[in-house]
């Protein structure tokens, strides 16, 4: 299989819909009903005073079925992924978690992504890592890489191929 | 323990270099043996905002290539180790899960069985090591008072296993004292460095490390110290951008622990990366000028 671009898959159909369907299903039912929008996960969130990220909105948002409003926006790109709502909350409730399921969701069905983001998949797909070994400047602006510094050659899959092949497959499994 | 699998995971060996050469240099000082072990790849955790069963397929993946070698796992990249931890987590209470991730790892000719741990470099010093053993070796003890950052996904969230507590951790300060520092309490030790925003939204990923760097600064430390590649990336190497964006200057060195606590076991500085960090750590007393 070659590399195929998740993020800009078309319109999905089909297994893909119902993948997403049973995603926002559970997602509508299991989590926003212990909620009692205390909005402590705002009050700590990373990225609330700088991004207007409100956590709590986005769980009220998500039962109240207004999922494709926060599909289509960039908000939900704007977690720092702190963690610390999903450590707070009174309720056991991850705000993180569902912010997590939103982005799949919108990947998923074909919503345009930062090309930031979806280069680290070409990357990982293309060679096992988000990155190749950069070449830096140091202090002095001279330029090392692993080999000037004495370090190893980057460990690499044996067949990236057969991981680029299971991992198409894994991405099109639902978890659980 | 003596041996231990090393797995860098992405970020450290393509451009945190300076991580990497410091744990090569001090670790084995201090018992503990490295082993490379090949095959490994990404732990999966920057896929997350993408897929999350690739995350999950990625870090059993590298958790069944160690497992293989019969090696334990250092990770220390606070990112991989969270993913890590979670995964392992997440199979052991989903037998199911983990038969759906077995079939996928068959493919590759691997299993995961969930027989070997992982350690971040926080707790392999502070639980493996010892503090004991770390004082053995300090030569030249550190005059200076270094500001502690650990990272969001070393600590949180707790209902994994975490290398320290999720609200009030304690090792990397219990560290810096090990090795003659002082390490003060400043409220801003647990905010994030904004790095998971970099790619997307810069100037306010700039201004959380930018906000955090004044802080300290502010507060008279000498240095701050990091235990992630990402934050470590943040606050040394995009210091100068993150201080255009808050507006003023920052002029804070910088360090890994690692590197630090390599400089007090009176290691040579050339072979601790040192000559890697942009921010200003020539400023520090024990700091050599021509390295
Ligand atoms: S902290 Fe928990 S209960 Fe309170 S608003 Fe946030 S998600 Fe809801
Ligand atoms: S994980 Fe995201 S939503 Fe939760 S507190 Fe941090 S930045 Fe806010």
């Amino acid at each position: 299989m070659s590399i195929i671009d998740l993020t800009s898959m078309a319109e999905p159909e089909g297994e893909q819909q119902d993948k997403i369907n049973e995603i926002l299903k559970t997602l509508k039912e299991d989590i926003p009903n212990d909620c009692y929008q205390c909005g402590k996960c705002t009050s700590g969130c990373e990225a609330f005073i700088l991004l207007e990220l409100e956590p709590h909105k986005v769980m009220a948002l998500s039962k109240s079925g207004f999922i494709d409003e926060l599909l289509n926006s960039d908000v939900i790109w704007t977690c720092v992924t702190c963690l610390k709502c999903k450590e707070r909350c009174p309720q056991d409730l991850a705000p993180v978690d569902v912010i997590f399921a939103l982005k799949n969701i919108a990947v998923a069905s074909g919503k345009q992504i930062d090309t930031g983001i979806s280069n680290m998949l070409q990357s990982v797909l293309g060679s096992g890592y988000i990155q190749q070994p950069k070449e830096v400047v140091d202090k002095d602006n001279k330029a090392v890489t692993r080999d000037s510094l004495g370090l190893p050659s980057l460990p690499a899959p044996k067949e990236i191929q057969k991981l680029q092949q299971v991992l198409m497959k894994a991405a099109t499994e639902t978890l659980g | 323990m003596d041996k231990i699998g090393l797995y860098l995971g992405c970020l450290i060996p393509t451009e945190q270099y300076a991580y990497e050469m410091a744990l090569r240099e001090v670790l084995p000082d201090l018992g503990i043996e490295l082993v490379d072990v090949e095959g490994v790849a990404c732990c999966g955790a920057p896929l997350r905002h993408i897929n999350l069963s690739l995350t999950m397929y990625l870090s059993a993946r590298n958790m069944a290539i160690f497992e293989k070698e019969g090696l334990d796992i250092l990770a220390p990249c606070p990112y991989c180790h969270q993913a890590l931890s979670e995964a392992k987590h997440v199979m052991e209470n989903n037998p199911a899960l983990k038969a759906k991730i077995n079939s996928n790892l068959e493919t590759e000719g691997l299993t995961y069985k969930g027989t070997i741990k992982h350690y971040h470099v926080l707790d392999l010093l502070h639980d493996v090591i010892g503090i004991d053993n770390i004082k053995e070796h300090v030569e030249e003890p550190l005059d200076a008072n270094i500001a502690a950052h650990y990272g969001c996904h070393l600590i949180r969230p707790n209902d994994i296993p975490r290398p320290d507590d999720s609200e009030n951790p304690q090792k990397l300060e219990t560290l810096l004292k090990t090795i003659g520092a002082k390490s003060d309490y400043y409220k801003e030790k647990l905010d994030c460095c904004g790095a998971h925003i970099m790619v997307n939204e810069s100037e306010s990923a700039l201004t959380k490390t930018g906000q955090k760097l004044q802080a300290v600064e502010e507060q008279g430390f000498d240095a701050l110290t990091t235990l992630c590649p990402w934050g470590h990336r943040m606050f040394d190497a995009k210091q100068e951008d993150a201080a255009k964006v808050v507006g003023g200057s920052i002029d804070v060195p910088v360090l890994y622990y690692l590197q630090l606590l390599g400089i007090a076991m009176g290691k040579d500085q050339n072979t601790l990366g040192l000559t890697l960090n942009l921010s200003p750590t020539d400023k520090l007393s024990f700091i050599e000028e021509e390295i």
